[in-house]
């Protein structure tokens, strides 16, 4: 049944909101994005599976390219700010404060 | 009916690996962590009828994004003192409390739904294997597939430009 999977998914996907909004290690917040994108495509697969239709397929296939695109660019704005502040920690990041 | 036992093992292993993921303070372990739960989600996908994106995703995941992150992880170098301050533990649990309410609502939701719950229909003999997903890929999302790719080149372009030291 296709529950047990929808439920797998919200999982996953609660557990990379709380990394994302809790942590405030650049590094592993990135990694919970990760996480949230990959509970969002468990759940594209197992709709594409209740449905037998392949489009599905197609969708997790772009979200992992976005995916790949999106880390690849977070890391390196990362590696630029620890080499300009020092630091991965987002509260030290708050130079756009008023 | 009962929850497949081969699926409820690689849930159990990803869901805790992903828990331990976002807990560990050292960003290695966290690393490592991030290696088991998509382990754990290729397995998910295998159950899924879907061959070609669990070998995709084992490709791409722990293939170049872990090691992406493992490589920066090495880069930076950082000592402990350098992890940064996390919030205060009320702050914390209160965030952990609001994502387990958006977990309960949603788990809640579809447990209840009764057109969630029935068995699945057979699929089609090759369905998820490389033909047919690459039949839908070149066919219908062609267009999409090629601005992937563009999207990719402006990725590359722009992790140089940011990480380069001197232009």
């Amino acid at each position: 049944m296709i529950a047990q999977y929808l439920v797998l998914s919200a999982a996953l996907f609660a557990i990379g909101a709380y990394g994302a909004l809790a942590r405030r290690n650049l590094l592993i917040l990135l990694m919970s994005v990760e996480l949230m994108l990959n509970g969002v495509n468990v759940a594209l697969l197992a709709f594409s599976k209740m449905h037998a239709s392949i489009p599905g397929h197609v969708f997790v296939l772009m979200v992992m390219g976005v995916a790949a695109a999106e880390v690849s660019v977070g890391l390196a704005i990362l590696i630029s700010v620890f080499r300009n502040r020092k630091t991965v920690d987002t509260g030290d990041l708050r130079s756009l404060k008023g | 009916m009962a929850i497949d036992p081969v699926f409820a093992v690689a849930a159990g292993l990803s869901v805790a690996a992903g828990l331990l993921m976002v807990t560990r303070r050292n960003p290695v372990y966290s690393a490592i962590m991030m290696l088991v739960a998509f382990l754990g989600l290729a397995v998910v996908y295998l159950k899924l009828d879907a061959p070609f994106l669990a070998a995709m995703h084992v490709l791409v995941y722990t293939g170049a994004i872990l090691v992406l992150f493992l490589f920066v992880i090495m880069l930076l170098n950082l000592k402990p003192e350098e992890f940064g301050v996390e919030y205060p533990l009320p702050v914390r649990g209160a965030i952990g409390a609001l994502c387990a309410g958006l977990f309960g609502l949603l788990a809640l939701g579809i447990w209840n739904d009764p057109a969630l719950r029935q068995p699945f229909k057979a699929t089609p003999p090759g369905f998820g294997d490389v033909k047919a997903v690459g039949i839908e890929l070149f066919g219908p999302y062609a267009l999409p597939f090629e601005l992937i790719s563009v999207l990719i080149l402006v990725a590359i372009f722009g992790g140089v430009v940011l990480a380069k030291r001197k232009l």
